[in-house]
């Protein structure tokens, strides 16, 4: 059975000859035609070879901007040594790998992560596998026409070549025989020495072509036959509920076709998940569906409605919440995470050499460009769903308690995604998409958030406020430190995995309380770090001036115990290119911070980056970043121009959210709505310099993902600055509303 | 109504409500979906079309007051994606996620109309769209790039052809 999909664009073409015949998700906007995938010979379930050399590969990772797809493209590649050209990108059948008991989820053990990098340990090994051995299986038909020994073949650029004869055939002519083969041993992948590909050369990614001439398919650009739009109005205070709206009103409109209410009340099913996972509820909301989209979203501006708004309301401004956040540190801790020595004795016996500071950052949201939508099909006993998912093991589940439908019976579609930054993980607006599209069975329902619901509906970066105190020790460095971080639950870590409370800071406590609030939070790009590392490299600063002692040499001699050389090799780094100490103009000052994304509390993990920023603060109190530089570690990489395309948009990601990012509470509603009013940084506002230093790299076994860590180090690097540039201390987020006008 | 609009040099015939925005006109009635939607407020440029040649978000065109213009959308910015922009864009690997980079390339394309060698202060003046990746750094540098490949093309062509008469003097 083939399940072909056409749209007006005639770009989901989705037939197979091959595997079963399953309809496959094809990633559209790559350079695919279903037709080259029929006439193409399957290898392994992750590798089609066309009669025409075109290499098609399943890839088990969403593209939402990481250049995840291009990675993994590039890791078969190298080992089946196809030509480059030929490759198309293939997003995996979530419905095979279903069907035919996790066939690709069984070897890489692990779903499309959060952003899809593409160089998690298990997708490395599993594709350098898979096309090393697709290359053998290629040469073993070869040498089985020829009737040659497999060992005078070689496979280069798409070709079989017999050396010592120099005749050749092109792997299209091989594939078919080759897929019949089996090899008595899977060879081993060559060692690193030997690549060509990785590590050599950065090809544009493969979805960048498509971009560039409009073709490019997003979950919004989706159009299956018979479709029609949902515009989407969800309660603007969170867990408030819709008490009655008067559809008669609107019937009349142009193209109305009908109503569909979200009701959380609804029985559903729930699934076993993982503990880190999100926990996903339905929202109480209402969506107006009609033929075109501009028609659905004027019926359902006015549609009348009444909410019943719930406790949320009780939330009258900002600066309540931000009490009641400061307030909290005052009180007992709700928990202890982190407990070494004996930290509050200490810092009670010293007396004057104690300081003690509070931070708070903000909610933020991650205001993808794409809006959030999605569009499914749900029939008696099937669904189908188009959708910019980030994560697909989230999504699959989310489909089967909100449709009762099993999963060998549903299929996913992952077109690209137009940026997630943590807002398409937890699967929220998939819930939402099949509550609306299974009133509507039988017809593809797309359903699409306004920005300004975009905003108000978000799972926002939590808000944080923090007390810490910290005991100097005659050599000026903190010998005690007690920090108090309240958020929401769960808090991610940041604070508590921070180096120096691991070993370096001989006495340290760290604890944390939660902040019961209606509005709804989630992952935002390095959950919890984004906003700790700001904190506890403040604090540091805050110490380092109190001990006389030079930023950068403080944290070196603090970070001395700590048994990873890359955090000491970032610092360096980055104040040797950035000039760290050099006279600067007045009113310009430097300011440095180090972080790590992903470590876990150990050492040799995740990412670690030290950045500076070099900042001016005008007569009239403007800020001017004129230079923002980072040095890395993240071990080892594949693709040096990917990893810096990464830094540099994640310097100026951690450069907007420092600067500029704070959503506001009125009666429990979110103010902000849209980009009049929470501004966002341009190409003017960027500094001329993002520069992004190499030469820390220690080589360590490991790829650590570089998406995050900036995100962490560039708010405390700017504030640090501001403050050796003026004397004043910025202590909260956005740095935009500090008042630091120069008094003459 | 139903009219017709002129839409990458070819009529195209159209029938929509009167007030739907130019954005969904192309995107949902003539399934161009290159242009994108980002904001609806005219604030990201995702939706910049050109219209009469100039950069335009479309999210803040009517459909009734489009009628008689020629409109140019991303699909039509070149044959095949050879615009020297978008060739400087996939060789400087400009976009990331990619969905406002349509946007970024028609506001680029109207400010190399005008400029055939613009200045960072131009550049600024005139690339006002938003990009939540960070990809500015590399589209300041590939609008660069692109200009210097138009103007050597260019001056092979027609080496009398006067400079951009619009750039400020060089300072120096």
């Amino acid at each position: 059975m083939t399940t072909p999909l056409l749209s007006r664009r005639d770009f989901i073409v989705a037939a197979s000859a091959v595997g079963g015949g399953m309809a496959l998700a094809i990633l559209p906007g790559m350079p695919f035609a279903a037709s080259d995938a029929a006439k193409g010979s399957e290898l392994t379930p992750w590798i089609v070879i066309g009669a025409d050399d075109t290499v098609t590969i399943r890839v088990p990772c969403p593209e939402a901007g990481t250049g995840g797809t291009t990675q993994v493209c590039m890791l078969v590649a190298e080992e089946l040594q196809c030509d480059w050209p030929q490759v198309r990108a293939q997003s995996i059948s979530y419905n095979r790998n279903t069907r035919e008991g996790n066939l690709y989820i069984g070897q890489t053990g692990t779903w499309s992560t959060f952003a899809g990098g593409g160089h998690e340990p298990e997708i490395i090994a599993t594709m350098l596998q898979v096309g090393a051995s697709a290359r053998e299986r290629l040469r073993a038909a070869a040498a089985s026409r020829w009737n040659v020994p497999v060992n005078e073949i070689e496979a280069r650029a798409g070709l079989l070549i017999h050396t010592p004869t120099s005749r050749q055939a092109r792997f299209g002519e091989m594939a078919a025989a080759a897929a019949t083969i089996q090899l008595a041993k899977e060879p081993a992948p060559k060692p690193q020495s030997e690549w060509t590909l990785l590590r050599k050369l950065n090809p544009p990614r493969l979805h960048v072509k498509s971009v560039v001439d409009g073709s490019a398919v997003y979950g919004i650009d989706v159009h299956p036959p018979g479709m029609l739009y949902a515009a989407l109005v969800q309660c603007p205070v969170h867990g408030g509920k819709l008490k009655r709206f008067d559809f008669e009103a609107v019937r009349h409109m142009p193209g109305v076709r009908g109503v569909a209410v979200v009701d959380p009340s609804e029985p559903r099913i729930e699934l076993e998940k993982p503990a880190y996972w999100a926990r996903t509820t339905a929202q109480s909301g209402i969506a107006v569906v009609a033929e075109h989209y501009w028609q659905a979203r004027k019926a359902l501006e006015a549609l009348p409605l009444e909410w019943d708004l719930g406790s949320g309301v009780e939330w009258k401004d900002t600066e309540q919440i931000y009490e009641a956040a400061y307030s909290r540190l005052d009180r007992p801790a709700d928990k202890v995470v982190k407990e070494t020595g004996n930290a509050p004795k200490l810092i009670e016996q010293v007396g004057d050499a104690v300081i003690e500071a509070r931070y708070l950052t903000p909610l933020c949201e991650h205001a993808p460009m794409e809006p959030l939508n999605g569009t499914a099909l749900l029939t008696k006993d099937r669904v189908e769903l188009w959708h910019p998912f980030a994560m697909a093991s989230q999504a699959l589940v989310i489909v089967q308690e909100e449709t009762g439908i099993a999963a060998e019976n549903i299929e996913l579609h992952l077109p690209l995604i137009g940026g997630s930054f943590g807002r398409r993980v937890g699967g929220d607006d998939v819930r939402m998409v099949l509550a609306v599209a299974k009133k509507f069975p039988g017809t593809p329902i797309h359903v699409i958030w306004s920005r300004e619901e975009t905003f108000r509906q978000g799972r926002y970066r939590d808000l944080q406020a923090a007390r810490l105190v910290a005991a100097l020790g005659a050599d000026g460095l903190p010998k005690a430190l007690v920090a108090h971080v309240a958020g929401h639950d769960p808090m991610t870590a940041g604070l508590d995995d921070a180096a120096y409370v691991n070993s370096c800071i001989p006495n340290a406590r760290v604890e944390t309380s939660n902040l019961p609030m209606h509005i709804l939070t989630g992952q935002f790009r390095g959950p919890g770090y984004n906003s700790q590392c700001f904190v506890i490299e403040s604090f540091i600063d805050e110490c380092a001036v109190r001990a006389g002692i030079d930023p950068l040499e403080y944290r070196l001699r603090i970070l001395s115990k700590w048994p990873d050389p890359g955090w000491q090799a970032c610092l360096r780094e980055v104040a040797a290119r950035a000039g760290w100490g050099r006279k600067l103009p007045p009113r310009h000052a430097q300011g440095l911070a180090v972080g790590n994304w992903g470590m876990s509390g150990g050492p040799r993990e995740g990412t670690t980056a030290a950045a500076i920023a070099t900042v001016e603060v005008t007569e009239a109190g403007d800020i001017v970043v004129h230079a923002l530089d980072l040095a890395f570690d993240c071990g080892q990489i594949l693709n040096a121009d990917a990893v810096r395309a990464q830094l540099e948009g994640s310097m100026i990601f951690g450069l907007n959210v420092c600067r500029n990012e704070e959503l506001n509470v009125e009666n429990g509603r979110i103010v902000e709505g849209n980009f009049d009013s929470y501004p966002m940084l341009r190409i003017a506002d960027v500094p001329r310099q993002i520069n992004v230093h190499m030469g820390a790299l220690t080589g360590h076994s490991r790829y650590g993902g570089t998406g995050e860590v900036a995100v962490g180090v560039v708010g405390p690097a700017v504030a640090n600055a501001i403050f050796r540039a003026t004397g004043k201390r910025l202590r909260t987020m956005p740095f935009r509303k500090a008042n630091l006008r120069f008094c003459a | 109504m139903k009219t017709e609009l002129r839409v990458n040099g070819e009529p195209r015939r159209i029938e929509a409500d009167a007030d739907t925005p130019l954005l969904w006109v192309l995107r949902d009635h003539l399934g161009m979906t290159g242009t994108k939607f980002g904001c609806g407020i005219g604030q990201c440029g995702s939706c910049t079309v050109h219209m009469n040649g100039v950069a335009t978000r479309s999210c803040q065109v009517l459909f009734a007051s489009a009628i008689g213009t020629s409109i140019t959308t991303i699909e039509g910015l070149s044959r095949n994606g050879t615009h020297a922009l978008q060739r400087a864009w996939l060789e400087d690997n400009v976009p990331q996620c990619g969905y406002c980079q349509a946007g970024m390339l028609m506001a680029a394309a109207a400010l190399l109309r005008q400029h055939d060698s613009p200045t960072d202060e131009q550049i600024n003046s005139s690339i006002t769209n938003i990009c939540r990746c960070g990809t500015y750094p590399r589209v300041r540098a590939a609008i660069h790039k692109a200009a210097a490949k138009m103007r050597a093309a260019q001056g092979s062509r027609d080496p009398q052809r006067p400079r951009d008469p619009q750039r400020p003097r060089d300072p120096s």
